[in-house]
């Protein structure tokens, strides 16, 4: 796998997680992370993406301590998560992947008393609008919940607590998308009254569209690019040029193309760099540039995730 | 106030933001001394990044658009509206002749045709034309 090279470094943010070489493998096979290094700036929206089996879910049960890493480190708040994983989780609001809570048998109120008992900023009443908008009944027993009331349950005790760090993991799984609509409502919310640091691992990276402010592609254990959404923005482009008859690309853009689209006299190349800088090493290669434009989010997990494999 | 948001923009949100406001300055629909709406409800409204629309704010307040009272908001600053038409006319031209590099046109190219296009608007009956 080549890929071009790109930034994975966010540099000179004060970083809310942070993890440095962390490796992570379940059995001699399967390598989960790959020297993962983490860097959520505080008070970021910051997306983690890739396709399932990239490694986000351990990523963020590394944070949590659930998982350990092989070696490396992981920081919340700056606090090593191996060295009081307990406090570290009284800072954290968790959505996991899976809604098997594990207190099937317990009402959605009871559900809620338990996790108020660990964390001590708890707030009932903020508990009772979130679940008003949620459309969530307290009486209502788990196991009877419909699969979308479940999630939104969940999400509630991730939020009630009003943590300064939360992790979402898939966090819409399972909802409709009116739940859906409307849990991204709450959030934004949520994000202009309490001070948050949000993790949020996804591969529909279309709906946190607006929220977000910083990307990080997982692929196979390690992030392809780390950074912000403006950056992103500005750097990445698709190219449509004209080419003569077998054109064999650009010299000077070496290492710069994800991936080029279309044969004989228009291709269309999703390049990283400075828009004047591609357009004229395109223009020295032979290539007329009519439109550079830049990708939407999920254009460019996309880009980053197809990029040197098929080649 | 009506602010239009695309994720297709070249532009990142938050400067969509600031041109949004100050379109909305130049047109009038914003008169010095409004209230812009607060961080929150414009957030929520959007449904963007409420760090999105702060940042907006901070770059609005920056160039003298608006100006924050401590507790009670952001307003809209008493500003020389014709050096607020003429930045945004600016931003429109420079807009324009990135549009136009990119098409492989030099900017008199792009000038001639504006001409020639506006000539052909004037010509056309008033009630044919865009009502501003």
């Amino acid at each position: 796998m080549s890929l071009p090279s790109l930034p994975t470094r966010l540099e000179g943010a004060e970083l809310a997680i942070e993890t440095r070489s962390v490796r992570k493998r379940y059995d001699p096979g399967a390598v989960a992370l790959d020297g993962l290094d983490l860097q959520v700036p505080t008070g970021a929206v910051y997306v983690l993406a890739g396709p399932n089996g990239s490694g986000k879910s351990t990523a963020i049960r590394v944070l949590l301590d659930i998982v350990r890493a092989d070696s490396g480190t992981a920081r919340v708040l700056g606090i090593e998560t191996t060295s009081d994983p307990a406090l570290v989780r009284a800072q954290i609001g968790y959505v996991p992947e899976t809604s098997e809570t594990g207190y099937e048998s317990f009402t959605v109120e009871r559900f809620f008393r338990h996790h108020a008992a660990f964390f001590e900023g708890w707030d009932w009443e903020y508990a009772g609008l979130l679940c008003r908008r949620l459309n969530v009944r307290y009486m209502e027993s788990m196991e009877r919940l419909s699969k979308g009331a479940l999630r939104s349950a969940i999400l509630v005790t991730a939020l009630a607590h009003r943590p300064p760090v939360l992790l979402l993991d898939e966090p819409t799984d399972g909802l409709d998308p009116v739940a859906r609509e409307e849990f991204i409502a709450l959030l934004v919310d949520h994000l202009a009254d309490s001070p948050t640091t949000l993790l949020w691992s996804t591969h529909h990276v279309h709906e946190v569209e607006r929220l977000a402010d910083h990307l990080g592609v997982l692929r196979e254990g390690r992030l392809v690019l780390q950074a912000s959404r403006d950056e992103v923005r500005l750097r990445l482009r698709r190219y449509r040029a004209g080419v003569p008859e077998g054109w064999t690309g650009a010299p000077g853009l070496n290492g710069q193309v994800l991936l080029r689209e279309g044969e004989g006299r228009e291709v269309a190349l999703t390049v990283w760099g400075e828009e004047r800088e591609v357009v004229e090493r395109l223009a020295a290669a032979g290539a007329t540039v009519r439109d550079a434009v830049p990708l939407s989010m999920e254009e460019a997990t996309l880009a980053l995730l197809r990029a040197g494999s098929d080649a | 106030m009506l602010i239009t948001l695309s994720l297709s923009d070249s532009r990142p949100i938050y400067q969509q933001i600031v041109d949004e406001v100050r379109r909305a300055v130049v047109l009038g629909t914003l008169a010095p001394e409004d209230p812009l709406p607060s961080v929150r409800t414009l957030a929520a409204e959007l449904r963007v990044n409420p760090n999105t629309v702060q940042q907006a704010y901070r770059e609005l307040e920056r160039a003298g658009v608006v100006y924050s009272r401590r507790g009670q908001g952001t307003f809209v600053a008493l500003s020389e509206r014709d050096s607020e038409r003429e930045a945004l006319a600016r931003e429109v031209a420079e807009r324009a002749l990135r549009d136009a590099r990119r098409y492989g046109l030099e900017p008199d190219e792009l000038v001639a045709a504006i001409l020639r296009a506006a000539e052909l608007d004037l010509s056309l009956p008033t009630s044919t034309r865009e009502q501003p």
